[in-house]
């Protein structure tokens, strides 16, 4: 059976046949690696393993990675890491795609109706919520969103959002939790994640279940 | 010679050891009792978030007066585990963490919050709660993946255990609506009475509440629906009540609720906040009572409400010629107190406080004649404000200093 990305989301929201988790379960704690991810022509394989590591990194416990290297562990690891890999390369492949854009652009189109995209980007680590796009141009410090993310910048930066002309200081190592609508009658949301609570629950209630903080 | 002068000095050195050891033993344990003690015995308890984003909490025995820094005196909380969203009782705070789907009790000792006790509670998230006993806590909520379907819990508390959860025969959103607010739970004898809305979201960042405050009226213990009475002078009722108060019972029993359409709760701010009367034995809503907040000398919406006694209550009121959205609602000072008179169904005054900061915060405690408000203020610093409910008189008690931010909440630790 052929795994993809499409596959592996319906493994994580549990909607796949029997055969089909089987399939899922036998490729990720398989001990060869027949199946080797092909990266489009151009990206460094090395580079791409760091980054993906920087990302998961932070997010794995610390008691695991220090005291216990075991067989079992590092299976999780790369599991973990293929199935970011495949993430990142459908971002890059996006990327790759929109023909004006430079390396001081990243946009992402979150298609998926349930799951996050996770980018460690230039400066900022960024997660983008279900049905969103964002395009972050970081020579100018404007962003596109329609939908919903989570930003955290790696130092203090001013962000000028498209539909607003206020520019929003960030700072570094917080987390803000941005939301705007699709159409030019919705007003863009800023605020920082500690401050979640002071946002509407209805509001609230959809940020944490999308974002699962 | 040597070598018994050696033998001498090691031998001192060993008695040395040893009567600093008993000695500091003896200090221990005579510091045990003392400590826990003077713990135990706190009476208020405060929520702080600090300018760098730490949490903390604070027991005092007085807010009369005197400066406390919460990063000196206070116990620095775990943000991944806990939240303002709490219930506070018999000094122990109850909090749900989302995440890990369990309800924890937490106790303060050793300047440090400790989980005591905690019970899984799966697919829940908690919309309002009422003590049906001393011991016996009732938790509303709804599903965690849609808040389509209202749901109930009973935990006995000082076990945390078990008694009855289920379903409550609350119809779901229907049409247009995506999701569902539970704003007030109140029991009266075996009558258990529920204020709800619907919810539609129309973008990621916009969403509308229906024109609709709804009342259903279950049978308690079993839980079945007897009745849903409904009325659209105003929605939104209530609100969730772990993170600020909305309603109460008078000493006559009378019960009085707040709706709250303003942006920060029902996003219908064409629709006024008003406070709903429940009279004493009856079993609808009072269709002859209703403050109408908004179109009162305040002009404004409000959310918060608290009794003082004898027919007077407080609310928190907002100003829109203030801040410019949601974005900045929560860390701009704009937020009022005002003086309802219940009775003859009136604003009575504006307190003079500074303007207040924090959307939605558990601020006022009433004991005996006095009223304390903690407001923070982005001139004159956070305070504990006295309100003295007979004389009207105001002056600035404790001052939380340093690290803070915003007083989150105040609690009575003993309610």
């Amino acid at each position: 059976m052929n795994i993809n990305q499409e596959l592996i989301e319906r493994y994580h929201r549990d909607e796949c046949t029997k055969e089909e988790r089987t399939a899922v379960e036998d490729w990720l704690f398989a001990d060869d690696f027949a199946e080797e991810l092909d990266l489009p022509i151009g990206e460094n394989k090395a580079e791409h393993k760091t980054s993906i590591w920087n990302e998961i990194a932070p997010t794995l416990p610390k008691d695991r990675i220090t005291k216990n290297h075991s067989f079992s562990f590092w299976k999780g690891a790369v599991a973990a890491s293929l199935v970011f890999g495949l993430l990142g390369i459908g971002f890059y492949q996006f990327t790759l795609k929109t023909k004006n854009d430079s390396p001081q652009f990243v946009s992402v189109d979150n298609t998926s109706a349930i799951n996050v995209k996770h980018l460690d980007a230039n400066g900022y680590n960024i997660s983008v919520g279900p049905n969103t796009f964002a395009k972050i141009n970081y020579t100018t410090g404007t962003v596109d969103l329609s939908g919903s993310m989570l930003i955290s910048p790696k130092k203090d930066v001013e962000l000028r959002f498209k539909g607003s002309n206020e520019k929003i200081s960030l700072k570094m190592g917080q987390t803000y939790i941005i939301l705007n609508g699709k159409t030019g009658e919705d007003k863009i949301i800023v605020v920082s994640e500690r401050n979640l609570m002071d946002l509407p629950p209805v509001l609230q209630k959809q940020i944490t279940n999308q974002f699962s903080i | 010679m040597q070598e018994q002068k050696i033998y001498q000095s090691a031998k001192k050195a060993i008695l040395l050891l040893a009567s600093l050891i008993i000695s500091f033993c003896y200090y221990s344990c005579s510091q045990k009792p003392d400590n826990s003690n003077a713990l135990v015995n706190k009476k208020y308890s405060m929520y702080i978030l600090g300018k760098d984003g730490k949490e903390y909490i604070i027991e005092t025995n007085s807010l009369e007066s005197g400066k406390i820094l919460p990063e000196k005196q206070g116990a620095i909380l775990d943000a991944k585990a806990m939240d303002r969203d709490i219930i506070v009782k018999n000094g122990s705070y109850y909090h749900l963490n989302r995440k890990k789907a369990t309800l924890s009790k937490y106790n303060l000792q050793n300047d440090s919050l400790n989980s005591t006790a905690s019970i899984p509670l799966k697919d829940f998230s908690i919309e309002n709660y009422f003590w049906l006993g001393a011991d016996s806590l009732l938790l509303t909520g709804l599903d965690i993946k849609g808040f389509k379907q209202a749901k109930y819990v009973v935990i006995e508390a000082k076990k945390m255990k078990l008694i009855s959860s289920g379903n409550l025969a609350i119809p779901r959103p229907s049409g247009k609506f995506t999701s569902m607010s539970i704003g007030f739970v109140e029991l009266r004898k075996n009558h258990l009475f529920l204020g709800y809305t619907y919810h539609q979201q129309l973008s990621p960042s916009n969403y509308t509440t229906s024109d609709t405050t709804y009342i259903a009226e279950l049978r308690y213990p079993q839980m079945n629906l007897l009745k849903i009475d409904k009325d659209t002078r105003s929605t939104y009722p209530g609100g969730i009540n772990t993170v600020q108060s909305y309603s109460f019972n008078d000493e006559h029993n009378n019960y009085y609720f707040m709706s709250c359409p303003g942006i920060a709760l029902g996003n219908r701010p064409d629709l006024p906040t008003g406070i709903f009367r429940i009279k004493a034995r009856e079993e609808h809503l009072d269709k002859d009572y209703f403050i109408n907040i908004s179109s009162s000398l305040i002009n404004n919406h409000a959310y918060g409400l608290w009794y003082l006694g004898n027919n007077k209550a407080i609310i928190r009121s907002e100003r829109k010629d203030l801040f410019k959205g949601l974005s900045d609602h929560y860390s701009t000072a704009h937020f009022e107190f005002y003086l309802i008179d219940l009775a003859e169904a009136k604003v009575l005054k504006k307190l003079n406080l500074p303007l207040d900061k924090g959307t939605r915060r558990e601020c006022v405690i009433v004991k005996d004649n006095v009223a304390y408000i903690a407001v923070n203020s982005s001139t004159q610093g956070n305070f504990i404000w006295i309100y003295n409910i007979q004389t009207g008189s105001l002056k600035k008690g404790l001052e939380l200093a340093g690290n803070t931010d915003f007083i989150m909440r105040i609690d009575n630790l003993n309610p």
